[in-house]
């Protein structure tokens, strides 16, 4: 552990919550307790088998410092530009990690339905989160997560009842302007479904203009039996921006998450995705699509723990690769003892297009259990020349034939997306990257 | 599930069928390690000065490292001052043919079924037989000599060819390479070295028998293998140890070395004990094994079946640096009982338009615990590099975990690499089809077993692939039920 790695922990520690978040005792124990945890664990290198191949170095040399108050400069019209055409729904925005209610668009929320900001829930009714605040992640929180602990002073409250149903998707928008000074945003949002409710939430990762800022994400999801929840996650931070995202997932019994996390931008991006079954019987599919450019780099770390019998679980995850862009994909599924008939499968693919890209891939299974179907497949490759030679045959251009095919590669992850405007929304993006990609 | 039939139940009951100890007189060091044992075992041996030196080197490194902690196996911690790290057997006059050879060892491979005149006379297999630490039968030398092969234990070699030793030792496995290959290198008592000069295809399979006795005594043997330009070889070990209670480290080092067109095949069929029905006693084997595919269309192939020990860490690696140079590993590993095992492969691809090929069957059953644990890795300049691996895990019984742990590495746009692991169990309708044709619990099991391994099985020498086989069958026969 390096003096200078130290500093940049101590300044992002030091980042005193917002003043108008004063809280609850159970929390100032639980932020306490985070910034033990946080100098306990220190500052993982590479030995660290999680940061294997990725480096904080850069990351922690930013001194990055908390977001103290809300922004307020934002204007309705500033948004105009970020809306998907024809997407309906339930709008939140955070700006640099504070929620803006008068930003939103809450109206119509069905009975049974509670989405508000979580300094407002702390303030008026702290003990309905009493329970939920790192009920998903644990004690044993990972670095990040504990960071965001100790900081934590916003993000998004989603309750719904049992039984509760939302017909259109919750649209959140995470918004980042830069300031003078590199700034860590830090929103946690807890999102809970109680039995056979139903939602879908969209999260999406944006910036104004190409500011160095970082963004230090929880997000805590809690499924009751039979709720069904659809989540996708477009992370599109500015091309300087450092991204951190930590995703935990508590699966009631038959519940069923279906993700999608699409990774585009950000210069140095890190996302951890952890899935606890808590009943028999849950299925969860987690889809993922990355491309990092020069010197990008896309880290996806995965941890699915089937300790109870018979749920279901499947990885996919695809990545495009070119310029000097880097990818680190780790993915573990671990059958407890007595998870019988457990069933996973993990699949990583990545295309490597250019000289100078590199990816490092590491699909693990720890099994302790016999009567489970449980398979990994990794590939790494190419564009492949035949189908290459099709399009040109065709007279279509080599670069044109390239892109074309990326895209193709990406549709697999790209047609889990839902609503249609999303999709298109989405594939554009990616269309307009490769466009950028020196294919030629 | 099936019931147990008591013929099951007997053979889970049956001890290890190679467990006895031969009553001979060791030349034992006492027990500890310090700069004064490695200069004894270097003096003990009359080696010249570059080794001692080598030893002494490695020695002092292997004081500032420390136990590598990363594998997932748990054993208490080993006390290394508690180990003798030299015993010889006494007579040591320089056998030359079987009749000098204390009879008392002779007997000790009859009973273990490898009896060294039929082997000389039928098998045509030259055997290096070590018994503890030194060479004492070396076999079909002179045929293997008129070849101009030289096939003999490494303490000779530092004798006799001491340039080539000193030219090659530790250049494939430093002394700086990992905790147990400094100690190896700082301790080891004797082992085999082979050299194929160029355009030589070697006339026979090579062969060593180790087995480990005397109480206490750590194993550390030392392979170097030599294939110049051109030439071929095929290289068999195979090993059982008597039974013991107390634990015993044998930490190998392998090195091999190829050069343009050369071929090395090299396969193990490792049988030591693994320990009682509570995981007591029982062999550690930690191993370090790697091949250089120095040359260019240099290829190195390993092929191991393990069954034994209670503890197995090891990682036969391919290091292609030649161009279109081939790297192959074939494994088989079984735990039962409390045995583990974290083994696996690493293929380093430095040169252009390289290959690798890895298929690992593991077996679990019982309480066995295992782990697949391999490197690819694909370096920046090693253009049109292709990896294929398979990693299929069959499980028997509730208790039993097989994990995969494979790193992919990859800085080449031109590679293309392709991983698959799979972990199953024995199908109930598997066993139903061949039951219903008249097959018992038992057979069937052997029989889907053997198929799920036959992909490594037919990679070995016939010979070796018979008794693999049948150790296959007899490891798992007890674990079924």
């Amino acid at each position: 552990m390096s003096a200078a790695l130290d500093k940049g922990l101590v300044r992002w520690l030091a980042a005193a919550p917002c003043a108008d978040a004063v809280a609850a005792d159970w929390l100032e124990a639980q932020r306490a307790q985070a910034r033990a945890r946080v100098v306990d664990q220190g500052i993982p290198d590479s030995k660290a088998e999680n940061w294997r191949y990725t480096s904080l170095t850069r990351l922690l040399a930013q001194g990055f410092v908390h977001v103290a108050e809300a922004l307020t400069a934002v204007q309705r019209d500033d948004l105009e530009d970020l809306l998907i055409p024809g997407l309906e729904s339930y709008r939140v925005l955070m700006v640099n990690g504070r929620f803006m209610p008068g930003l939103s668009d809450l109206h119509d929320l069905p009975d049974g339905v509670r989405i508000a900001g979580l300094a407002a829930v702390l303030k008026s009714d702290p003990d309905a989160l009493r329970e939920r605040l790192n009920g998903s992640v644990g004690d044993e929180q990972p670095l990040f997560a504990a960071l965001n602990t100790a900081g934590l002073d916003d993000g998004l409250v989603i309750l719904l009842e049992r039984g509760a149903r939302l017909e259109r998707p919750i649209e959140l928008i995470h918004l980042s302007v830069g300031m003078d000074e590199p700034r860590v945003a830090q929103p946690r949002h807890i999102i809970a479904l109680g039995d056979c409710a139903q939602a879908n939430l969209i999260e999406r990762y944006l910036s104004l203009g190409d500011s160095l800022y970082c963004t230090n994400a929880v997000v805590e999801i809690t499924l009751g039996r039979d709720a069904v929840f659809t989540h996708q996650r477009i992370q599109s931070e500015s091309a300087r921006a450092f991204h951190l995202s930590g995703l935990y997932l508590s699966l009631g019994a038959a519940s069923r998450y279906q993700g999608t996390n699409v990774g585009l931008g950000a210069s140095w991006a890190r996302t951890d995705l952890y899935v606890r079954f808590k009943g028999e019987h849950a299925e969860c599919d987690l889809q993922g699509l990355y491309l990092a450019g020069d010197g990008q780099l896309m880290d996806f770390h995965l941890d699915v723990d089937h300790q109870l019998p018979q749920c279901t679980s499947r990885e996919n995850f695809s990545g495009i690769l070119y310029g000097k862009g880097r990818a680190v994909f780790d993915g573990l599924v671990r059958v407890a003892r007595d998870a019988q008939q457990t069933d996973a499968a993990m699949t990583n693919r990545n295309l490597l297009l250019c000289e100078g890209a590199e990816v490092d891939t590491k699909p693990q299974l720890q099994i302790h259990a016999d009567d489970v179907k449980c398979s990994h497949g990794t590939t790494v490759g190419q564009i492949d020349p035949e189908q290459l030679f099709y399009l040109r045959s065709r007279g279509i251009s080599a670069a044109r034939a390239r892109r074309l095919l990326c895209l193709g590669f990406a549709g697999e992850i790209l047609d889990t997306l839902v609503p249609e405007a999303l999709r298109e929304q989405v594939a554009e993006q990616v269309g307009r990257r490769l466009e950028q990609a020196p294919l030629d | 599930m099936i019931a147990a039939s008591p013929a099951v139940e007997a053979i889970v009951a049956s001890e290890y069928e190679h467990g006895f100890v031969t009553e001979i007189e060791s030349d034992t060091f006492p027990p500890g390690l310090d700069e004064g044992v490695v200069r004894a075992i270097s003096a003990r041996k009359g080696e010249p000065d570059f080794m001692l030196d080598y030893r002494l080197r490695a020695f002092r490194h292997w004081q500032t490292m420390a136990t590598p902690k990363w594998a997932q196996v748990h054993y208490p911690a080993i006390d290394f001052q508690a180990i003798s790290y030299f015993s010889a057997p006494r007579s040591k006059d320089g056998p030359k043919s079987l009749d000098e050879i204390d009879p008392v060892l002779l007997e000790t491979y009859n009973k273990l079924g490898i009896p060294i005149e039929e082997q000389m006379a039928l098998s045509g297999i030259a055997v290096d037989a070590v018994f503890d630490s030194v060479s004492v039968a070396t076999t079909f030398r002179v045929k293997l000599a008129e070849a101009g092969v030289i096939f003999c234990a490494i303490s000779e070699a530092v004798h006799d060819y001491p340039d080539l030793v000193r030219q090659h030792l530790g250049s494939v496995v430093p002394h700086t390479d990992n905790f147990y290959a400094a100690l190896n290198a700082a301790v080891f008592s004797d082992g085999t070295f082979v050299y194929v000069p160029k355009g030589v295809r070697c006339p026979m399979e090579l062969s060593t028998y180790f087995r480990i006795n005397a109480r206490n005594t750590g194993q550390f043997e030392r392979t170097l293998i030599i294939a110049e330009a051109d030439s071929y070889v095929s290289y068999l070990e195979g090993c059982t140890a008597p039974m013991r209670d107390e634990n015993q480290l044998h930490a190998a080092v392998v090195e091999l070395i190829a050069m343009d067109d050369a071929q090395i095949n090299y396969s193990t069929v490792q049988n030591w004990y693994p320990g009682d029905a509570m995981g007591r006693g029982g062999i550690y084997n930690f191993v370090t094994k790697r091949g250089d595919c120095r040359g260019a269309r240099s290829k190195i192939s390993w092929t191991q079946v393990e069954t034994g020990s209670a503890i197995t860490w090891k990682y036969p690696s391919c290091l292609l640096r030649g161009d279109d140079s081939v790297g192959e590993f074939y494994s088989v590993a079984v735990t039962k009982g409390r045995q583990q095992a974290d083994t696996g492969t690493k293929m380093i691809h430095l040169g252009r338009n390289t290959s690798s090929t890895i298929v690992s069957k593991g077996i679990a059953a019982g309480e066995g615990e295992q782990t697949y644990r391999g490197l690819v890795r694909i370096a920046a300049k090693a253009a049109g590099a292709r990896n294929h691996t398979q990693c299929d895990s069959l499980l028997i019984g509730a208790r039993c975990a097989a994990h995969t742990v494979p790193y992919i590495e990859v800085k080449n746009p031109t590679a293309q690499l392709e991983h698959e692991a799979t972990t199953s169990k024995i199908s109930d309708d598997q066993l139903f089809y061949c039951r219903s044709r008249g097959l018992t619990a038992e057979d069937a099991v052997a029989m889907i077993v053997n198929g799920f391994c036959k992909e490594v099985f037919k990679q070995l020498p016939m010979e070796f692939a018979v008794e693999a086989q049948k150790l296959l069958s007899i490891s798992l026969e007890g674990a079924v039920g």
